[in-house]
């Protein structure tokens, strides 16, 4: 059928397929400004102005649109320089977007763009409410909605003519420093992100965005069963399809073990999963993968497959797991790694002793001993997994993906597709987030099969349901606490045992429950003799179930723990009468002292002594009291009952939280920079930008030492034919280990700067001969100690065409001997419907020690964006299996992310230490917002209406349950 | 799968086609569910789809004692109508995201509607009535709901309409503000004392309670009602307990 629309001025006529959505028409076109992260509507990354409203796009079909006028986001503005070309810039809303901070990874920004623009348009002067409820079509799962929402709010007032009061509504974050002031000109400033233009111009920077001839479309067919053999598979009538080019089976393929998990080499776990097997082992497991001319002929082919399945006893509870007669994993080519026991069920096993637990356990003079538990929960970024694979003229094949670890990607998917490294080019694009979800290499391989099969570019992109029901997500964890306290309320003794899920795939499996102790357990060491020599014990049991695997998500196990550590210490303080911050305080590890586990364990590798440096908590607990209004609130029952609703109570609670700053001894980033003859700089990092903003920082610390706006740093990540090695983003490590590389870099270039400018000046001999060593860099010149000076485009014209020609380059990388731990006190006040068990989070409050903040604006939107997905960890996320193994969340309606309309005031504060282990003495701010919301939330509820969680999510009817268990 | 799109420019036109037998053929709203998640509209197999948007559906008018609403009128439009209750607008703020109201319409919402749905919970708090074509039948979305599949075959609804003379309640318990109901509660109470209490939340349409007059003992009929409605999102014991409370505060606001 045809149909008629009009998309940004330029008429259209285009021949559709009558259901045919006007996301995949518009794309088609080329509008790659028009997103996809789902295909019910829920996320808002597709919408377009359809005659001036804004309108998803993947659930309106193209013949629906036929005589409509559509604006996407390519009509609102343009780059302001454009050569000799004059263009009026960018629209007032994305000027706004780019200077508040308000993009994160972009992905959900051209919808959001665009749902402000439909607003103004009709309320020039529209309030915060009005501005969030314009908002609210579009899921945003990094910034928090904050930072947009001033951005909208500013952007209005300049539409208006009117200045902007910052009074009104600010998102600047506090900081409060407590190291020695040193003056930067680039760092600790707040830069526009460095992809933020392209970004908000919704250009094609993301992996899907290519339109590459000939490509074809991959879909796999997914296990119905959580645990069965596949007797018979016969794909025949599925290859006879009309457009399909390839249907690849087990036995089509092959058999490779290998680990998903985008880690460094070795993998530190068991090599459990085969690109296709012959067994499933959950349901959404692979079962075919098809390529076809179009998603609705490879869709028709699947359901051509014929399988003969023999179902076997399955286990979706992993309470059941260890030592089951069920086994997940027969196979004879099962490679195990450290205590990995395929045979009972266990992917990993870890048992750590620091000090003498019984011994603490005798001097305590109370001992306290519950259980915890925490959900499986999505990552949910809005760009789903997607990947663009291809051959090259050269016959390597090109991988183009959205994932955290390039590198690890190219090493690990090479043995699987039977390609040398050397043949495979790893092209890391924009990502539409990652949380961690991206860290796996779990798509890349579907793509690539099906490229090598066909000699044809193939495209492989998940669907929202994909993402649940055949994705990783946070580990589901059950866990005991014993501790022993004396009467004074000195910690004698820890322990924690943890029951952790890894589901039917080892991915993570040993790291991410390592972590949870090694961060959690290690904040709380004792005082006194207890603070030389802790007493504490973690052991941990990571078993396969039949659910979809579990792997990284942000905070990497840390929240986790975080959840019954910090309600263990909320329930001894309550019982023993402590307040419960000086209690925690009284208890917590402090600048100059050995994390107590850095001796114990190091995700399965070597560990090493590490004595903590620099530790801001108590200034962190100081000013988020301030913040949070403590003193006036906490214990006080006038501003508990302050409202016209005698069934509304409000709490207000902590928790202290500690996280990491990448691995020691093992995380290495590296970067190269070249001088160009402008006097502009290329910096080429393998690090991955998933949308944290890391590679404007890295461009800042580039910036800081070759004396030259941020502007002159062209920044580019990642691509393993042209990048250095960086072991990807993860573990809260791109600012400090990468940034180390890129300052190291940076030093050699300016080192050879230095040298040409010398040489320039000695040449041009207006005063005595000048010594590299004396020529610093500022303002884009090198200058003399006596004001002489030679810019850096002399520089680079001069070393590239003048005299003794050379290139003015270097290449550094870096790795570390130490993990910095930041440090975080995270307030929550909330309000508790007592008959009802509803809790609504009025106020986050999180004061952080991250050392020295190189950008607060990119800085405080990780911690705001961190805090509402820690929020949704607390109130609402959770994957409810049944009994056949089938989850309960499949789209973003049941699995309910945080939307602008109900996030709570937000306020951020930086406690600036400096670590010296760091250049510019940074450490990590990434995940840390994801440890503390829960337990806070939690306390703060205890705080409100007694009721005492050990699980969460807090459902309203967990929150009824625990008040009627009160008694 | 959608193998047909059809828009007619008159409602006979629209008629004849949805009265076809084969291909199977539906009105089609906004589109949003119908596009996405047509099984969940009983739809399995191929089928056509009559677009309504040339209709002149989507007015919405107030007539008496009566706001009418257009088959195709969007949940925005009905939002931002001035004669629409208030907790008919919480209720369809809460249905869907402003992007998604903006092209849902009224009709297609409660076709498509299970018993989560607030818009639905308060529409039949309202006792609302829709007409059918061809024959101008007329007939109570109470009593179209559990049959819906059945009697909208080769039928196109034409308008909805509530009363305004009426003071209407919505109160509802989710994970969070803007999350589905786990539980909720809407009560209608006309001025001749005439009470209608329709419970949400749960099982494939929201559940009638009571309509009567005077003197409603709604305690015993509430808990009851959701006294089996337990599933994976809360227990029955639960749902019960705050059906109750949240009928009370729905009964507060509106004077009882």
């Amino acid at each position: 059928m045809i149909t008629k629309f009009n998309v940004n001025g330029k008429e259209h006529q285009v021949e559709v397929q009558a259901g045919e959505t006007l996301l995949n028409v518009l794309r088609e076109l080329g509008y790659f400004g028009v997103k996809h992260g789902c295909e019910t509507g829920e996320c808002g990354a597709c919408a377009v102005l359809i005659d001036g409203k804004s309108i998803n796009s993947c659930v309106y079909s193209a013949l629906q649109a036929d005589g409509k006028v559509i604006e996407t986001i390519e009509s609102v503005g343009e780059h302001p320089e454009q050569g000799w070309k004059k263009t009026e810039g960018l629209h007032s809303i994305q000027k706004a977007f780019v200077e508040n901070g308000a993009i994160q990874c972009g992905y959900c920004t051209p919808a959001m763009v665009l749902a402000a623009k439909e607003l103004i348009a009709e309320n020039p002067d529209p309030n915060e409410d009005e501005v969030k409820e314009a908002l609210s079509g579009v899921m945003c799962r990094c910034t928090g909605f904050i930072k947009p929402v001033k951005a909208v709010l500013q952007a209005a007032a300049e539409m208006r003519g009117d200045d902007y009061d910052e009074a009104k509504f600010s998102t600047a974050p506090k900081i409060v420093s407590v190291r020695e002031e040193t003056e930067y000109s680039s760092v600790g400033k707040n830069e526009i992100k460095v992809d933020a233009v392209k970004l908000v111009q919704g250009k094609p920077a993301f992996a899907a965005d290519v339109d590459i001839r000939n490509m074809l479309v991959a879909k796999v067919l997914k296990s119905p069963h959580a645990h069965a053999i596949i007797k018979k598979i016969d794909a025949s009538k599925a290859r006879e399809l009309e457009g399909v080019a390839a249907v690849l089976t087990y036995e089509d393929i092959p058999r490779v073990a290998y680990s998903t998990a985008g880690q460094s080499d070795p993998i530190p776990g068991p090599l459990d999963m085969f690109s296709l097997d012959y067994k499933v082992r959950h349901v959404g497991d692979r079962v075919a993968f098809v390529a076809a001319e179009s998603a609705a002929i490879a869709k028709k082919a699947l359901s051509l497959i014929d399988v003969e399945y023999e179902v076997l006893p399955s286990i979706i509870d992993y309470s059941d797991s260890l030592d089951n007669k069920t086994i997940l994993h027969d196979e004879d080519d099962y490679v195990d790694f450290d205590a990995s026991d395929a045979s009972r069920n266990l992917a990993a096993h870890i048992h750590i002793d620091i000090g003498d637990l019984e011994a603490g356990f005798a001097e305590a003079d109370r001992i306290f001993e519950h259980e915890y538990e925490v959900p499986k929960v999505q990552q949910a970024h809005i760009e789903p997994h997607v990947v663009v694979t291809y051959w090259d003229e050269d016959d390597r094949l090109v991988i183009r993906t959205s994932t955290q670890v390039p590198f690890h990607a190219r090493r690990m998917i090479a043995p699987v597709l039977g390609l040398p490294i050397k043949r495979i080019r790893v092209v890391k694009p924009r990502i539409g987030g990652g949380f961690g979800g991206k860290q796996e290499v779990q798509i890349e391989d579907v793509a690539g099969h099906l490229t090598i099969a066909t000699g044809r570019p193939v495209i492989y992109e998940t669907t929202r349901e994909e993402e649940f029901t055949s994705s990783r997500s946070r580990h589901p964890m059950k866990i005991k606490m014993k501790t022993g306290i004396k009467n004074d309320g000195t910690m004698t003794a820890n322990a924690m045992y943890c029951l952790s899920d890894t589901g039917a795939y080892g991915c993570h499996a040993l790291t991410v429950t390592g972590n949870t102790g090694h961060k959690s357990m290690a904040l709380y060491v004792g005082e006194g003799k207890y603070r030389e020599k802790p007493n504490i014990q973690f052991i941990a049991d990571i078993v396969y179930s039949n659910q979809a695997p579990s792997g990284a998500f942000r905070g990497y196990g840390v929240p986790q723990g975080f959840w019954p550590v910090e309600r263990q210490m909320e329930r001894i303080a309550n019982e023993m009468g402590f307040d419960p911050l000086e209690f925690r305080l009284k208890n917590a590890l402090r600048p100059g002292e050995l994390q107590p586990f850095s001796t114990a364990w190091s995700e399965g590798r070597e560990p090493s002594p590490e004595i903590v440096e620099t530790n801001a908590l108590e200034e962190c607990v100081v000013q988020g009291k301030e913040a949070i209004g403590w003193n006036e609130k906490f214990g006080n029952q006038d501003w508990k009952s302050d409202t016209d609703k005698p069934w509304l109570k409000k709490g207000i609670g902590v928790a202290l939280a500690m996280q990491g700053t990448a691995i020691p001894y093992l995380d290495m980033g590296g970067a190269s920079i070249k001088l160009n003859d402008d006097g502009s700089f290329n910096l080429l990092v393998g690090a991955t930008d998933l949308g944290t903003g890391s590679d404007t920082v890295l461009g800042q610390m580039a910036a800081e030492v070759l004396g030259v706006p941020l502007e002159d740093v062209i920044v580019y990540s990642s691509d393993t034919d042209f990048t250095p090695f960086d072991k990807g983003a993860y573990a809260s490590s791109t600012t400090y280990i990468s940034g180390a590389a890129v300052e190291k870099a940076a030093q050699k270039v300016a080192t050879q700067m230095a040298r040409r400018a010398a040489m320039i000046l000695n040449e041009e001999g207006a005063g005595p001969d000048v010594e590299a060593g004396e020529i610093h860099f500022e303002d884009r010149k090198a200058f003399a100690l006596d004001g002489r000076f030679v810019t850096h485009a002399k520089i680079a014209l001069h070393s590239l065409h003048h005299a003794n020609q050379s290139q003015i380059m270097a290449v550094a990388s870096h790795v570390s001997e130490k993990a910095p731990p930041p440090f975080a006190a995270q307030f929550a006040e909330v309000t508790v419907d007592t008959q009802t068990g509803m809790v609504i989070v009025d106020k986050l409050v999180m004061a952080v020690d991250s050392g020295v903040i190189v950008n607060p604006l990119t800085a405080s939107g990780q911690v705001e964006g961190g805090m509402i997905q820690a929020l949704g960890y607390a109130l609402t996320e959770e994957m409810i299996y049944n009994e056949k193994g089938e989850v309960r969340e499949k789209d973003l309606r049941d699995y309910h992310i945080f939307s602008s309309t109900e996030v709570p005031e937000m306020e951020t504060i930086f406690v600036e230490t400096f670590e010296s282990s760091h250049p510019f003495g940074v450490k990590a701010v990434a995940e840390i917002p994801m440890d503390g919301v829960a337990p806070a939330v939690a306390n703060a509820i205890k705080n409100a209406c007694g009721a005492d969680l050990g699980m969460i999510p807090a459902t309203p009817e967990r929150v009824w349950a625990a008040m009627k268990n009160k008694g | 799968m959608i193998i047909e799109y059809h828009r007619p420019k008159t409602i006979e036109e629209a008629v004849q086609l949805i009265g076809r037998n084969e291909p199977e053929t539906v009105p089609m709203g906004g589109g949003t569910v119908l596009n996405a998640l047509p099984e969940e509209l009983g739809l399995n197999k191929e089928f056509a789809v009559v677009d309504l948007q040339d209709l002149g559906l989507d007015q919405i008018e107030a007539k008496g004692n009566q706001t009418v609403f257009g088959a195709a009128a969007t949940l925005e439009a009905l939002v931002r109508f001035d004669g629409t209750p208030e907790a008919l607008v919480r209720a369809a703020k809460l249905e869907a995201a402003k992007n998604i109201r903006q092209a849902a319409t009224v009709a297609g919402a409660l076709i498509a509607s299970d018993g989560r749905s607030p818009f639905t919970t308060v529409m039949l708090a309202l006792d609302a009535e829709l007409q059918i074509l061809p024959g101008d039948e007329k007939i109570r979305l109470g009593d179209l709901l559990p049959l819906r599949w059945e009697l909208l075959i080769g039928k196109l609804i034409k308008e909805i309409s509530i009363p305004t003379n009426v003071k209407v309640a919505f109160e509802y318990v989710a994970r969070s503000k803007a999350d589905q109901p786990i539980v909720s509660a809407a009560v209608t109470r006309w001025n001749s004392g005439r009470t209608r209490i329709i419970l949400g939340g749960f099982a494939s349409q929201p559940i009638l309670v009571l309509d009567g007059k005077d003197d409603l003992q709604f305690e015993e009929p509430v808990r009851m009602a959701f006294s089996d409605a337990g599933d994976q999102w809360a227990s029955a014991e639960y749902r019960s307990e705050i059906a109750e409370v949240l009928v009370k505060r729905c009964m507060d606001q509106i004077g009882e």
